[in-house]
């Protein structure tokens, strides 16, 4: 159908602030984005007619992303730089748009393709020092599972599911980063937090993560 | 001036919904080299307050003024305010998160009574003395304004300033008399002399409030007058509604683009005092409404647009302006919604031309059940207005009905509680009629029924309030008598309508009560499942103040009233006139559809009823 073939990907940032926004917040902005921008977008039929808009997957309040990502229909090509420019001077400074480029029709979505998600998470100045940490997250994920309390409500994940890389601990400017891969399914996806935080815990180490950020998203086999 | 943000970021984590706290918004703006800084405060959460209106509007225009920076503040939810005090961050503007006590003028909208609380609250949060006699040279000058500046008494003393009436104009001149009094030096006394020089502009500390036998006067010497009349806007095409207001992140009430279309209504409910004290009605012209809402819609990205006003079906060009609108929008899935409609069959086709198809939820507003009680509120529709509506509606496809009614109107009986479910009952009768048998169990009838409040400025500002236990007793047999299947029934919770009614009436010393009631513990009174009536009787009780009597005995005609002394124009003799004829049954005729009624707003404004078109029809 015409009206439906420019599928465009737009890759963006939830980043400073606007971390503490929800992923319905972030959808509700970035839709408003593309109204400003005054791109001729494609509209789903139905009673309650809404812009064809597909969203990847959602990131908590106050974990922030630099690389998320959502599709948009558009009636006509719009040269993807040009798209891009239009993006950005109709974004509030906090969700800007990086990328974009045009995907086929028949692709997966963005949730359904994107299977694997980087995190990056900040601890400051740990007072054992890197190695430490990285001894104890290598510690919980060996021990296999992981039990989480949230809202009330108990869930254990499979670390070996969870997890298809290990996790890695570098300094930088007096802090700690630590880079893990979660892969996300049917059963949710793990926060990273926590699991840094099981890490602290199990390292008595008396820091908190001060960020966390999402890097990426890519689809599973791209790096079997 | 410092920014707080590395302060109010490590809250942010542990609080619900910190979007609430964060700015960035698109439209947000940002003039951190002006000289002259004005919080703009709605008295409750984020979420509600970026519906308001009055805010976007004095947010847009003081913005636009040379040198002045208009910030947004909110009263954080508990949680946040809890977090707040103990890390000792006081109540900050959104926009340069800076202390809102570090501005020159601290500006706080009252649209309900029940948000009085919140302003203690806000207040406090901020740093500056609850009460204005106990603030310091260097505090911002308080102000308030809103519906609830109608009768200022009960709050007066938390104030340093009330605006009476619409402020486009009188914020501007507000702002020049305080800069000029601070460019000269003033104290504060002298500030704030200056500004009840601004008409409009009620200064509390400058008038010894009635006492039950005599009216409010200016205190001697104080050059105050003695009756502040309140401020109107003559053409509303001379200021456009907001280009560009802010757009929120967070899922907030009625978000969405708004054009006012007109202000006023001179439809003459009784119980109303939007339509007393917004008088007389201003209609926008078409092509300007259509121009701001486009422009609005295109800076927003809104999806949404909402035509305001308290009549909007009534302004005389209004099937010119959804036509347009329908036309300009087609194929951008923006919807257009009208608040809610003419009770007859051109309330229908108005519908109809913003629905693009689609068959959503209409809503009308019959009031009471009785013809009889209709005409004692002056409420001009018959049930054939009614029915006939309905079955065109039903007929054509709509299946979802709201219907606004109220209980405890004067003069009301059992009969005519009964009278709502009574006629319910025919509605649904005529909706199944006219609706496929298929079909007919999609049929929603939503019944909303809130309690009358006696309000300030209204033909009915001397009548009694039911007790709580009348009201009770009537909303038992509005659930007894309402049909069931096919209605959702909703009523008002009554002890906070009995607060209201308290509070929409008191006096000066209702001002203690409220600090009372704040200092132990309350706040966001407006909430149904944080107001507790406990901590109100007993501030009543501690202030030697008999709640009961206020709200509930009727007030004789002749005596002072503790709102004498604000003028919404319209004069004290109509509204007994008008009182006479509701007790009478008779109606009174709307005068932006014929002939003046007399009311008083003109002539003693200075203004007139302003019509896009020709006439109303």
């Amino acid at each position: 159908m015409a009206d439906t073939a420019f599928r465009l990907r737009v890759t963006y940032g939830k980043t400073g602030r606007l971390r503490f926004l929800s992923h319905l917040e972030v959808a509700r902005a970035c839709e408003r984005t593309i109204r400003r921008a005054g791109l001729e977008y494609a509209v789903t039929q139905g009673f309650n007619k809404r812009m064809k808009l597909a969203f990847g997957p959602a990131l908590p309040v106050g974990t922030a992303g630099t690389a998320e990502v959502y599709d948009v229909w558009l009636k006509r090509f719009v040269a993807p730089d040009e798209v891009l420019d239009i993006l950005r001077a109709t974004t509030p400074a906090g969700l800007t748009p990086v990328r974009a480029h045009y995907v086929g029709e028949r692709e997966a979505s963005v949730a359904a393709a994107m299977t694997l998600a980087d995190y990056e998470v900040v601890i400051g100045h740990p007072d054992r020092g890197p190695g430490r940490l990285a001894e104890a997250l290598g510690d919980v994920v060996s021990s296999g599972a992981l039990e989480i309390e949230h809202k009330g409500a108990r869930k254990v994940y499979d670390l070996a599911v969870c997890l298809p890389e290990g996790a890695r601990v570098r300094e930088e400017d007096g802090r700690s980063v630590v880079s893990l891969t979660v892969r996300m399914g049917a059963q949710g996806s793990l926060r990273p937090d926590a699991l840094v935080r099981e890490a602290l815990l199990r390292a008595d180490m008396s820091e908190q993560p001060m960020s966390v950020t999402r890097t990426g998203l890519r689809p599973e086999e791209a790096r079997a | 001036m410092s920014d707080l943000w590395a302060r109010v970021e490590p809250l942010l984590a542990a609080v619900e919904r910190p979007a609430r706290y964060i700015d960035s918004e698109f439209g947000a703006v940002h003039r951190t080299d002006a000289a002259y800084r004005v919080a703009l405060l709605y008295p409750d959460t984020y979420e509600l307050g970026m519906a308001n209106q009055a805010i976007a509007i004095l947010y847009d225009r003081l913005n636009g003024l040379e040198g002045v920076a208009a910030e947004r503040a909110y009263v954080p939810w508990k949680d946040m305010g809890d977090a707040m005090r103990a890390a000792g961050v006081p109540l900050f503007t959104l926009e340069s998160v800076t202390a809102v006590s570090s501005c020159d003028l601290f500006g706080i909208t009252m649209p309900y009574e029940l948000t009085c609380t919140n302003i203690c609250e806000a207040l406090d949060l901020a740093g500056i003395a609850v009460r204005a006699e106990d603030r310091a040279e260097g505090d911002p000058i308080v102000i308030g304004g809103g519906p609830c500046a109608f009768n200022p008494e009960p709050v007066a003393d938390f104030f340093d300033a009330i605006l009476v009436g619409e402020g486009e104009d009188a914020i501007v001149e507000i702002v020049e008399a305080h800069r000029a009094a601070k460019a000269a030096g003033l104290d504060r006394a002298a500030v704030l002399t200056s500004l009840a020089a601004v008409p409009g502009v009620y200064v509390p500390a400058l008038y010894e409030p009635a006492d039950g036998t005599v009216a409010a006067r200016p205190r001697e010497g104080s050059g105050a007058p003695a009756e502040v009349v309140k401020r109107v806007v003559a053409d509303l095409g001379s200021h456009r509604a907001p280009v560009c207001p802010v757009v929120p992140f967070m899922d907030v009430i009625h978000d969405r683009a708004n054009v006012e279309v007109l202000r006023g209504c001179t439809r003459g409910c009784r119980f109303c005092q939007a339509g007393m004290i917004y008088r007389p009605v201003r209609e926008r012209t078409s092509d300007d409404i259509v121009r701001d809402a486009l422009e609005q819609l295109r800076c927003t990205g809104q999806e949404e647009l909402s035509l305001t006003s308290l009549s909007t079906t009534d302004h005389s060009e209004i099937s010119d302006v959804l036509r347009r609108l329908s036309a300009a929008l087609r194929g951008r899935a923006v919807t257009v919604s009208l608040p809610s409609l003419r009770l007859d069959s051109f309330g229908v086709d108005m519908a109809r031309l913003v629905s693009e198809g689609s068959r959503g939820g209409l809503t009308f507003a019959p009031e009471a059940g009785t013809q009889r009680l209709r005409d004692v509120i002056n409420k001009n529709i018959t049930e054939e207005n009614l029915l006939g509506t309905v079955r065109v509606a039903f007929g054509e496809g709509w299946r979802r009905l709201k219907l606004y009614f109220m209980i405890g109107l004067p003069t009301e009986t059992d009969d005519d509680v009964r009278g709502i479910g009574e006629l319910v009952s025919r509605v649904l009768a005529i909706a199944r009629e006219v609706t496929p048998p298929a079909e007919r169990g999609g049929i929603r009838i939503a019944v909303s029924v809130s309690t009358f409040v006696p309000k300030a400025h209204t033909p009915f500002q001397w009548e009694g309030q039911l007790t709580l236990a009348e009201v009770q007793d009537r909303q038992r047999l509005l659930r007894e008598t309402m049909p069931r299947k096919g209605v959702d029934l909703h009523w008002h919770d009554s002890e906070i309508s009995f607060l209201e009614g308290t509070l929409a009436r008191g006096g000066r010393g209702l001002s203690r009560v409220i600090e009372r009631v704040w200092r132990a513990g309350g706040g966001f009174d407006a909430w149904t499942e944080v107001f507790a009536l406990s901590r109100w009787t007993g501030a009543f009780e501690a202030e030697g103040i008999d709640p009961v009597g206020l709200a509930s005995a009727a007030r004789a005609v002749d005596a002072p009233l503790p709102w004498d002394h604000i003028s919404s124009g319209v004069s004290k003799a109509y509204l007994a006139v008008e009182r006479s004829r509701a007790l009478k049954g008779v109606v009174t005729p709307d005068c932006s559809f014929g002939d003046c009624t007399a009311c008083g707003v003109c002539p003693s404004l200075g203004v007139d009823v302003v019509l896009a078109g020709e006439s109303r029809g």
